[in-house]
């Protein structure tokens, strides 16, 4: 579904990604762990281009997406993404974050739109939040209504970058149930994350970067229970 | 005569006056609101000559005094042919000039609204214009308006340049009392009175205004 060639991205003499190729089928979950700094976030970012990669490919679904005459418009209907900061629009009712871009950029009429949005935010289980704004909501609520809102351009795969890591520790729990939720209903799901219980029991895939490359990958178990390489082992040997 | 028998006997030039200085200041406020908006979004633009009008505009505009603009509109531009009545131009001299004042206010609003927002709206496939329209201007205009508020008080002051090419503002009216009564300093005192309590005023409003935005502030 996703397919990255030899993607590098740098800022000015700082080389960040340092040639990642990756390939992501349809329905997978793949985690994405490593050490602050390995890159792994502007990895992700890359992938819907918030990040324009320095070289290299990225293709999704068929579809180079890297290539000067492509509308990323297009692709980022399909690709939702979740931020660490939320990033709601406060200016904005919940049922109106959501509904915003269905109904402006897929032109949804309105009542089809909010249909879409009552039903997500009863999965997420805050349909009783609808008319609240972004301030009176708890950390965890807000993450929930950004999945919600990502949900609702009917994405073919989510993108999570750091979703807990600005959330209070007892707020994490109802973020994750949300992501498993997710993942068990077939999404094909790209994460950024320190949860390593999470990764172990939702990714099929686990990849674990550092200095800008992908230094090992396999299953939760292989990763976790046996590591090869020696920075992975020494940096699973201070988080785990 | 005292100050309050002048100020009676000749009311209907002080209204006039306050009506001509007000309208104005709102014109000069609301096109320069549209105007400075545009002029921001150039400065702000990825093409480089477009940057580099919007940036002449507001250096050229906030860099020469206010009297030099009137007069080349006034009566600089009758040899292109281009005439205006002296309403007109007051008008159009205090829009550009405001604009450049709001283009800059608009300009750090907008780099003030978190980049995680337009990002947000990005991911969504919100085209740029898009995202501008319904994410970043919105909460931009909102927190520069205390600084729009203090554009419109100074507005108000500074049209009364606009009485030296015979538009009837409150400064031109204390010259016409003046020439009436041969009294210099009295009518000046009336209308520096009735300008303080425009501005006043304006400015208690504006005080009134921000503390609801800030009671209702959805951040």
């Amino acid at each position: 579904m996703i397919t990255v060639k030899d993607l590098h991205k740098s800022y000015g003499k700082l080389e960040i990604l340092k040639g990642v190729d990756i390939e992501i089928a349809k329905g997978e979950v793949v985690v994405v762990i490593g050490p602050s700094g390995s890159g792994k976030s502007t990895f992700l970012r890359c992938l819907n281009l918030l990040e324009a990669p320095t070289s290299g490919e990225i293709t999704f679904e068929g579809e180079s997406i890297t290539g000067k005459r492509h509308n990323i418009n297009l692709t980022r209907e399909k690709m939702g993404m979740v931020f660490q900061q939320f990033n709601l629009f406060p200016h904005k009712t919940v049922l109106q974050n959501i509904t915003l871009a269905p109904i402006k950029v897929k032109k949804m009429p309105q009542g089809e739109a909010e249909k879409i949005a009552m039903d997500l935010l009863r999965t997420v289980g805050l349909e009783d939040k609808k008319d609240a704004y972004p301030s009176q909501l708890s950390g965890g609520q807000k993450q929930r209504i950004a999945i919600a809102r990502a949900l609702a351009m009917q994405p073919h795969v989510m993108l999570f970058d750091e979703p807990t890591s600005a959330l209070d520790p007892e707020m994490v729990g109802e973020v994750l149930e949300v992501m498993k939720k997710l993942a068990e209903g077939g999404m094909t799901m790209v994460i950024v994350t320190h949860e390593m219980g999470f990764a172990r029991e939702v990714g099929d895939r686990i990849i674990f970067m550092d200095g800008g490359k992908i230094m090992e990958e396999g299953t939760p178990a292989e990763v976790f229970n046996n590591p090869q390489n020696p920075r992975t082992k020494d940096f699973l040997s201070k988080v785990l | 005569m005292d100050i309050f028998n002048i100020f009676w006997t000749y009311r209907s030039y002080f209204f006039t006056g306050v009506q001509y200085t007000l309208l104005l200041a709102v014109i000069g406020v609301f096109c320069g609101f549209i105007l400075g908006m545009l002029v921001s979004l150039l400065r702000m633009s990825r093409i480089r000559v477009l940057r580099f009008i919007g940036s002449v505009w507001v250096e050229f505009l906030r860099g020469t005094p206010m009297l030099v603009q009137l007069f080349i509109i006034h009566y600089g531009l009758v040899s292109f042919g281009i005439k205006f009545s002296a309403i007109e131009s007051g008008a159009i001299t205090l829009t550009i000039n405001s604009s450049a004042y709001l283009a800059e206010i608009f300009r750090a609003g907008i780099q003030g609204v978190d980049k995680g927002q337009a990002e947000a709206a990005r991911s969504l496939g919100m085209s740029k214009a898009m995202t501008m329209r319904h994410i970043v201007l919105p909460q931009a205009v909102k927190s520069v308006l205390p600084a729009i508020g203090n554009e419109f008080i100074t507005i108000i002051k500074e049209s009364s340049i606009v009485s030296f090419i015979g538009v009837g503002d409150l400064m031109y009216q204390a010259g016409a009392v003046n020439t009436i009564t041969y009294d210099y300093l009295k009518p000046l005192l009336i209308i520096a009175v009735i300008y303080f309590i425009m501005t006043f005023l304006l400015s208690k409003l504006l005080g009134l205004f921000e503390r609801r935005l800030r009671t209702d502030d959805h951040r």
